[in-house]
């Protein structure tokens, strides 16, 4: 049973390979019948799928294949015409084929699906008169296939020159014919087993050795390699004339492949991207080692390494993106189709170019965008193109023209979709949004013409009057911004009344390893997917205006509307704003947003994690990565800020000045008041401390500017003044006092110098950082107490 | 003589037995401080016990769920227990531990006070969660009794389950 179900798995990727081929092929046939090259393709899919099928006893699949191969071959051989009508029968049957095809995917078997109807429309097309017998009964379906056999090895063989003798003769005659001919080739075939053991397709034989029919099942058991058997057995045919030659040279032109599980490929691309990691974490290093031992013979060599290991990564990572890569014409092929069904459907003539289907995509987003440019065209179909007469009154030329290109635009792909319809009419758009109460008057006042493109993509946006078979569901265009911002993707509107709409879908690459924008938000830092992001502006604080309570800015010639990171991501303010922020300005499916950010870090490669089952679902972040220094960075959802924007409050850029008054603690004794001593000297410190006990204060100690910071981050206690050195390792006075200014919450705590330094110009430089005492050492303990008592306003009622 | 051959065959096979049982009735757990309490949880479901290191935040998350953390290239939620037992935070200190459990694909880190020991424990000993914390909702798993102490054998399953 297992063999069964793994020739049954090859059948059936086999034939949907076939069949993706076949839709493209039939609609080219429709344009150009006479093709016999093109005809004999369409025909030997009809073939190869009866020939499986009926060898996996898919009875009804067979009976359907049977008489679309009839007509095919009848035209193949010139004597029926394939009219419009007559093609729709085909396509029909098609159809029914894949629904076929998909039943027996899912469950094994092909019943369910009523063949009866198209059977006889089929048969009417070969001029039969349509009174078919139901599926035949096992042991016919065998005979049949043993007659397709014949038909191919001949047919093959030599396509139009003895083949005509078996439409001629009527069935008696064939069945006579094949009846012979099967016993030839059975004769044939046992002394090719006994003179050729060794032959490879004998393993295939041996299993089918017991059954009656046995050259039948050379060709079912794996479709392509079937031709090499069939050819194999037309050598040792010497009966026959003519010889096979061409499918042998096909055979050798077909581009070597492999397939491969898709879950080994995705398993690739996550060791890929741990290395992606590793190396940005070995580029860091390197630049801390270099920072460090500048100038040392050794630094040139690590470079080297460094950037031999960068540079592969590199090429291994795009290498294995490659190999998930599919060209786009896999989703481009059923258009042709498509637009034939519907031009049909909705008498209208429409062309259909298709450039640059070799462009590759990763293979998820191929997936993705399949749908959304069903959506497209369908839409373009019934809403852009005009019907035959209003075209010709318009002076354009009767058969309206869709043009489908793809290409590649940085680490992009652009799919573009055009058509020569009667374009998006704004105001149209802004009345029927009005009408179905998707926006508001005001709204649709302050509507930029691309705004108000945007709102084709509203979910229950139609402009239909009546919901038709093709579209006016208003759900279509929802689906394809939804789906195209899956991935990351932007859409982009272009239209002009009477000429024209062109729509632009620009996808990154890939889904796994992405370039992003790393910017900072007070200590944190966020990553967002470079994909998304238009530009990035600096602007001072004043050009951020507030309308209706909600942030704005102006940016060229658009109002672009505002939010802060921290506001969406509840970040506490504690480090003081610049007077600059940063904009960086989100475009995603039609829609902008500034995303305010205190500083900008850099773009990185990063590698999207998830945040596992525990976490995941969290509004606004996407995943996380992992940083150079081994860090955790969350990744922005752009998706889902662009939403949270609409309900944040705007915070932005008011001074929070609450978090000062906690200092201001009530005092009720001495040792309320608590002062930091920083000094690097023991001895130092210990002269202030001695200076200091009297007053019966809180005195905490630390040796350097960065044990003093770390301490006031921990925020044990309330300082109400420090103590400050100017020399000291690792951080200096000056540098300490300009990185607790930046603190909201410190700004006012009174910073004193205690210092050697006396020259003006230290004075100068302690004023700066934002000093506010400068004592000189040596000096009197009761200088230095009464400078504090001064400072700190120390009530004197606490004097002992 | 081989009377007693079989006699100390009979007593060294009765010991085995012994032992057997010995290892099927004995419970391995993990001690750790919260508090004022001491926990405990099955030493198998303990991936690793490590010193804390930095972390990142993760916005709009109940106060307990501290932040996201990198263990050796997975992505790790860490959950403050003090916070989730509805204990007053405390500042980390060299004592302050994070232990990561993992029960099938589920995983996370939980900083904790102090560690203690491993405990062996009977099962006989460890009675069930008291009344009032029953049920499923609870993350109490049962009750340790010692010579001097008892200890709260928590679920593992039930800490690590999203509960937001």
């Amino acid at each position: 049973m297992d063999e069964f179900q793994e020739i049954l798995q090859d059948f059936l990727v086999e034939s949907f390979e076939l069949i993706d081929q076949l839709d493209q092929d039939l609609v080219e046939l429709e344009s150009r019948p006479d093709d016999l090259e093109l005809l004999n393709r369409i025909f030997r899919v009809a073939h190869t799928v009866k020939g499986a099928s009926s060898f996996l006893n898919f009875d009804v699949l067979t009976h359907l294949t049977h008489h679309m191969e009839d007509v095919l071959n009848k035209a193949r051989h010139g004597e029926l015409r394939i009219s419009p009508n007559i093609m729709d029968v085909i396509l029909e049957s098609i159809d029914l084929m894949k629904a076929l095809l998909s039943t027996i995917r899912d469950t094994s078997s092909d019943s369910g699906i009523d063949v009866s109807g198209c059977v006889v429309r089929l048969d009417k097309c070969t001029g039969g008169k349509g009174d078919v017998e139901t599926p035949a009964p096992k042991p016919a379906a065998a005979v049949e296939v043993v007659e397709e056999v014949e038909k191919e090895s001949v047919e093959d063989n030599s396509p139009a020159t003895d083949e005509p003798d078996y439409d001629n003769m009527d069935a008696d005659e064939l069945e006579a014919e094949i009846e012979r001919l099967l016993q030839q080739r059975m004769a044939e075939d046992k002394a090719k087993r006994e003179s050729k053991k060794s032959a490879p397709s004998e393993a295939k034989d041996d299993v089918s050795e017991e059954e009656e029919n046995e050259p039948a099942l050379n060709v079912p058991v794996a479709v392509t390699p079937a031709r090499r058997p069939a050819s194999l057995r037309d050598d040792a045919d010497s009966g026959d004339g003519a010889k096979a030659a061409s499918p042998v040279k096909k055979q050798s032109t077909v581009e070597q492949t492999i397939r491969v599980d898709v879950k080994r490929l995705d398993h690739l691309m996550n060791l890929i991207g741990e290395l992606v990691l590793a190396k940005n974490r070995l580029i860091k290093i390197n630049d801390d080692v270099e920072e460090r031992y500048e100038g040392e013979g050794f630094l040139e060599e690590l470079n080297q390494v460094v950037s031999i290991v960068s540079i592969v990564t590199t090429d291994l990572q795009i290498a294995v993106m490659k190999t998930r890569m599919l060209p786009i014409g896999k989703v481009f092929n059923k258009f042709p189709r498509m637009i034939r069904d519907l031009s049909r459907e909705l008498n209208k003539k429409i062309e259909l170019e298709i450039f640059g289907e070799d462009t590759e995509l990763d293979k998820s987003i191929v997936e993705e965008i399949g749908d959304p440019l069903v959506h497209i065209i369908r839409n373009s179909c019934d809403h852009g193109i005009e019907i035959p007469e209003i075209r010709l009154e318009q002076g354009k030329s009767e058969t309206g023209t869709i043009k489908l290109k793809a290409y590649n635009e940085g680490n992009q792909i652009v799919i573009q979709i055009d058509d020569d319809g009667k374009g998006l009419d704004v105001e149209m758009l802004k009345r029927k949004s009005l009408e179905k109460g998707l926006i508001t008057e005001k709204e649709a006042d302050s509507m930029s013409d691309k705004e108000a493109f945007g709102l084709i993509f509203k979910p229950g946006f139609s402009t239909a009057t009546v919901v038709t078979n093709v579209s006016g569901r208003g759900v279509g265009m929802d689906v394809v911004k939804t789906n195209i911002e899956k991935v990351n993707g932007i859409i982009d509107i272009d239209s002009e009344i009477g000429i024209g709409t062109s729509m632009k879908l620009k996808i990154p690459l890939t889904l796994a390893i992405i370039q992003a924008l790393l910017v900072g938000v007070q200590e944190e830092q966020y990553a967002i997917p470079l994909a998304s992001v238009l530009e990035t502006v600096r602007i001072s604080k004043d050009e951020v205006y507030t309308v209706e309570g909600r942030s704005v800015m102006r940016l060229r010639e658009d109002v672009l509307s505002l939010v802060h990171i921290g506001d969406i991501f509840e970040v506490e303010r504690i480090l003081d704003s610049s007077e600059y922020a940063y904009v960086v300005v989100l475009g995603l499916g039609t829609s902008k947003l500034g995303l305010i950010v205190d500083t900008l870090v850099g773009q990185e490669e990063i590698v999207i994690k998830s945040l596992g089952d525990f976490l995941k679902g969290i509004e606004g972040i996407a995943g996380a990565t992992i940083r150079g220094d081994g860090g955790v960075t969350l990744i922005v959802d752009v998706v889902a800020i662009m939403d949270m924007a609409k309900h944040v409050k705007a915070s932005i850029l008011v001074d929070t000045t609450s978090d000062a008054a906690m200092l201001t603690h009530e005092k009720t004794k001495a040792s309320d008041y608590a002062i930091m001593i920083v000094d690097d000297s023991k001895t130092d410190r210990t002269i202030m401390r001695k200076a200091l006990e009297p007053l019966g204060v809180t005195l905490v100690e630390a040796g350097d500017g960065q044990e003093a910071l770390s301490i006031l981050k921990q925020g044990d206690y309330n300082f109400d003044a420090m103590l400050v050195d100017i020399e000291m390792p690792r951080m200096d006075g000056y540098t300490l006092a300009t990185e607790i200014k930046k603190y909201n919450r410190y700004k006012n705590l009174p910073l004193i110098a205690v210092t050697s330094r006396t020259g003006k110009s230290d004075r100068m430089r302690g004023v700066e950082s934002g000093m506010i005492e400068y004592i000189t050492k040596p000096y009197s303990s009761d200088y230095l107490m009464s400078v504090v008592q001064r400072n700190i306003n120390f009530k004197s009622e606490f004097l002992r | 003589m081989s009377d007693r051959l079989k006699q100390i065959i009979k007593k060294q096979t009765q010991k085995e037995n012994e032992n057997l049982d010995h290892a099927d009735d004995i419970v391995q757990l993990v001690g750790f401080i919260i508090g004022d309490e001491e926990y405990a949880v099955p030493i198998l479901s303990i991936q690793e016990i490590i010193k804390p290191f930095p972390w990142t935040r993760v916005p709009q998350v109940p106060k307990y769920v501290i932040g996201v953390f990198n263990m050796r290239g997975a992505v790790i939620p860490l959950i403050d227990l003090r916070t989730k037992f509805g204990l007053s935070p405390k500042k980390h200190n060299e004592d302050t531990r994070f232990i990561v459990m993992r029960d099938g694909d589920d995983i996370a880190g939980f900083v904790i006070d102090r560690l203690t020991m491993a405990i062996r424990i009977k099962n006989s000993n460890i009675g069930p969660a008291p009344d009032t914390a029953n049920g499923d909702d609870t993350a109490i798993d049962g009750v340790g009794k010692q010579a001097d102490k008892i200890i709260t054998i928590l679920k593992v399953k039930k800490l690590l389950q999203r509960d937001f």
